[in-house]
């Protein structure tokens, strides 16, 4: 027995251990709940657990102790509230008073619990549930009905379905507690019993809105495919109307794509911004063409004479070809398009008309009555080339200013001079490589040199205009400074800082001026026509270029007539 | 007993000489008189002690979750607080057995326990900066409430002392002398405002969640007083 008893206690400690590990395992009695439904009295339950089976049936014993007291009693009453209970009447409930029960056997302490009274209330499940009808609505589909417990407040349960069949059960909770009594029994409540029911509202026939909204959209799929293919054009038309393409106003790419470029440029025209378009071939021709069709004029004055003297008093006007001296551009007119011709915008029209006006009242620009009568000339025709051009150099720092912003009146004896060289050479703007200096340099000679003399050293001297952003023809300076000068003008010439791509560029202006000093020294010994534009013949000398003379190439459409300005790359064009 | 029957039918009389009373002091043509019932205004306190109580149920489950309490079951008992001294009906039975008299006196003297230490609390839990804004609104607003409930406890007794008093008048003449116990034991409640300094000395030694719990306690003890003075005043179906 004691071995008996031994293993038994071995098995209670490790039980006790792994009490809560599950089922399976031994229970001990515990205290599962106490509760009081009216805060009168109170009950406790508890379980009894798996010892009993195993063990010698125990006894189980509640005890109960308020706080004010030190002796535990025993529960009053196992009975009332069924097995495993214990109740406590209104005699033994103190409300608000602290309690502590434990269960115990045999001085054994399994569970306690300590409480008040207050905090254990759950209201008992409402019994003896009835119902009345409150009210119905006017279509009598719905009703009001109110539910009445025997002990409790009435409950109100609105809009039910009279057409249909309820079961309902109520629980209550204490107002200030959180938890729930228990479920009351159910109630039926059938509104047919009172023969209110709604016999027109059994059959609640819902609209198929699924079935309706995929019929639709199949139907719709069908009437979009049909209508897609179908051969019928207009009805697609109808249907699906084709989306417009947007159209720019003026340019038509078509016109592009097949070359019609006339088309295009008089397109093109109504738009300012664009005039290069506007000098065509046919407008060199023209212009050439006068050159030959008036011998009289020739001999007279050369176009760039022509230019000078006419088309400047009329320059501002004549910025684009529409005017009827096409051609004969605007000398102030620099090479780069101008956005708005008409504007007259360029070179300040009317500084230009007003200076060249004066220099017609004063001499003609083309220098020509100074040849014979100009006070200024003898000097010119008497002091050496260097001289002069020591002249313009002292007076003039910029010889080339007219391209930028400052001008002197020395530029204007520049101006003047070149526009000498114009009235005796046939040369007009641009000037043959003759020769290469062993400095590398290349030499230009103004082509027909008999037609030098001294009247191309009166050149242009002084012409005292004012000069306010008046632009001068390059090929007036030009021809001005091959007369008058024969030394080295690179430096001041070199001086140009002149961004404008309208302008021979520095080399060019350079070559043009070295060839003046070396024209007068060595003549040239060509009496070779002189062509407007020269083509690079030989590039293999380390002393530069040689430049032939070629026939006048066609100019290219962008290539800008106006005075004669010619960029560099348009320079590089025209050479083949 | 023999005064049952006649108490009922004093009743009936002191309702009508009640409703002539009112008509004298509300008529309908006075503006802003709204003929309130004693039962309304009863309805109206016990509505405010429950709330009072709901309010301090959630603070003290509040405090428990910030303040975890001992672990120890047993120390629940020893929680004393500071109105434990208080002699108070602790159950149906006693309160309605006690005079209704006595009963509002143990009402009032409740609700007058409880005003300076509730303010006290206040203060003091203000510093507490690891409790939520929740709770410390809660305490403040519980503090208020418990000052309103107390004036409308005083009215409420007021308007039904003269109800009682009218009874009394027609029915008992003897009993006038409970109108000089009525008003004794409402001039005695000045003198208990004095022990009420004493016993929030008591309050300040306790630790916040179980200031908070005794007081929970108190506020279900003054609900479930007034419940059943209302319906020792004017008997209902509902009693």
């Amino acid at each position: 027995m004691d071995l008996w008893h031994l293993l038994f206690t071995l098995a209670l400690i490790c039980a006790n251990d792994s009490l809560s590990a599950g089922d399976d395992l031994l229970q001990w009695p515990q205290i599962s709940k106490c509760r009081s439904p009216e805060m009168e009295t109170f009950s406790c339950f508890w379980t009894a657990g798996n010892l009993y089976n195993l063990t010698v049936p125990r006894i189980l014993q509640l005890l109960y102790k308020k706080s004010n007291e030190e002796d535990w009693k025993e529960c009053p009453d196992y009975v009332t509230s069924g097995q495993n209970s214990c109740y406590f009447n209104a005699s033994y409930t103190s409300v608000w008073t602290p309690y502590c029960v434990q269960l115990v056997s045999k001085n054994e302490v399994y569970d306690k619990k300590c409480f008040s009274v207050d905090e254990i209330v759950l209201p008992d499940p409402p019994v003896h549930l009835n119902w009345t009808l409150l009210n119905t609505s006017q279509t009598g589909i719905h009703g009001d009905i109110q539910l009445k417990p025997r002990l409790s407040t009435m409950v109100p349960l609105y809009s039910l379905k009279t057409a249909r069949d309820y079961e309902i059960r109520i629980r209550s909770r204490q107002r200030t507690s959180e938890k729930f009594g228990e479920f009351s029994e159910i109630l039926y409540v059938s509104f047919s019993q009172l023969g209110i029911g709604c016999d027109h509202c059994t059959e609640e026939v819902e609209f198929p809105w699924f079935l309706v909204l995929v019929f639709g959209v199949c139907g719709l799929a069908v009437t979009v495919i049909s209508v897609m293919l179908s051969k019928q054009p207009r009805l697609k038309m109808l249907i699906f109307p084709p989306v417009p393409v947007p159209k720019i106003k003026g340019i038509d790419p078509d016109l592009l794509k097949k070359g019609k470029l006339d088309e295009v440029n008089s397109i093109l025209a109504c738009h300012d911004n664009y005039k290069t378009q506007l000098y065509s071939d046919d407008l060199w021709v023209e212009f050439i063409e006068l050159d030959i069709e008036d011998p009289d004029e020739k001999n007279r004055a050369s176009d760039t004479d022509r230019l000078l003297s006419e088309d400047h008093l009329k320059s501002h006007s004549s910025l684009g070809a529409k005017d009827d001296d096409s051609g004969r551009a605007s000398c102030c007119e620099p090479d780069i398009p101008e956005t708005d011709f008409s504007a007259s915008d360029t070179c300040d029209a009317t500084s230009d008309s007003d200076q060249f006006k004066k220099a017609a009242e004063k001499e003609d620009l083309l220098c020509l009555d100074r040849q014979d009568n100009d006070e200024s000339l003898p000097s010119l025709a008497n002091t050496d080339l260097q001289h002069q051009h020591r002249n313009t150099q002292s007076e003039n720092s910029h010889p080339w200013a007219p391209f930028g912003n400052s001008v002197e009146s020395p530029h204007l004896s520049v101006h003047a001079q070149v526009s000498n060289q114009n009235s005796l050479a046939s040369t007009d703007f641009y000037a043959q490589v003759s020769d290469i200096t062993p400095a590398g340099r290349v030499v230009l000679s103004p082509g027909q040199k008999s037609k030098l003399g001294r009247a191309q050293r009166e050149g242009c001297t002084e012409q005292n205009f004012t000069m306010d952003n008046t632009y001068f023809c390059e090929a007036d300076v030009k021809k001005c400074i091959v007369v008058t000068s024969h030394e080295e003008n690179e430096p001041h010439v070199q001086e140009q800082g002149y961004n404008e791509d309208a302008y021979f560029t520095t080399e060019s202006l350079t070559t043009t001026v070295a060839n003046l000093g070396a024209s007068t020294a060595a003549p040239p010994s060509s009496e070779m026509p002189v062509a407007d534009y020269t083509s690079i013949h030989i590039v293999q000398s380390p002393q530069g270029l040689v430049l032939n003379a070629t026939a006048l190439p066609v100019p290219e459409k962008e290539f800008n007539v106006s005075c004669g300005y010619v960029s560099t790359d348009q320079l590089n064009k025209i050479m083949p | 007993m023999a005064a049952a029957p006649a108490r009922a039918a004093g009743r009936a009389d002191a309702v009508a000489a009640l409703a002539l009373l009112w008509l004298l002091v509300c008529a309908p043509g006075n503006a802003g008189c709204h003929p309130l019932t004693v039962a309304d205004l009863f309805d109206r306190v016990i509505r405010h002690s429950g709330r009072i109580h709901s309010l301090s149920t959630a603070l003290y489950a509040e405090l428990e979750k910030h303040f975890p309490p001992r672990d120890n079951e047993l120390g629940r008992p020893a929680r004393k607080c500071h109105t434990s001294g208080m002699l108070t009906p602790n159950g149906k039975e006693y309160a309605q057995k006690i005079p209704r008299e006595e009963l509002t006196h143990v009402i009032l003297k409740l609700l007058q326990a409880w005003k300076e230490p509730l303010s006290h609390f206040n203060q003091h839990i203000e510093h507490h900066q690891e409790l939520p804004d929740d709770s410390l609104s809660k305490a403040k607003q519980i503090s208020n409430m418990v000052h309103e409930l107390k004036t409308g406890v005083e009215k409420v007794t007021e308007k039904a002392r003269f109800f009682l008093q009218v009874e009394l008048l027609f029915l008992f003449p003897i009993q006038m002398q409970s109108m000089g116990i009525i008003s004794n034991s409402l001039n005695g409640m000045a003198s208990s405002e004095g022990t009420g300094l004493s016993i929030s000395n008591e309050a300040n030694m306790m630790s916040d969640s179980d200031f908070i719990h005794c007081f929970r306690r108190d506020s279900n003890k003054v609900q479930s007083y007034l419940k059943i003075l209302k319906c020792r005043i004017m008997p209902e179906n509902s009693c």
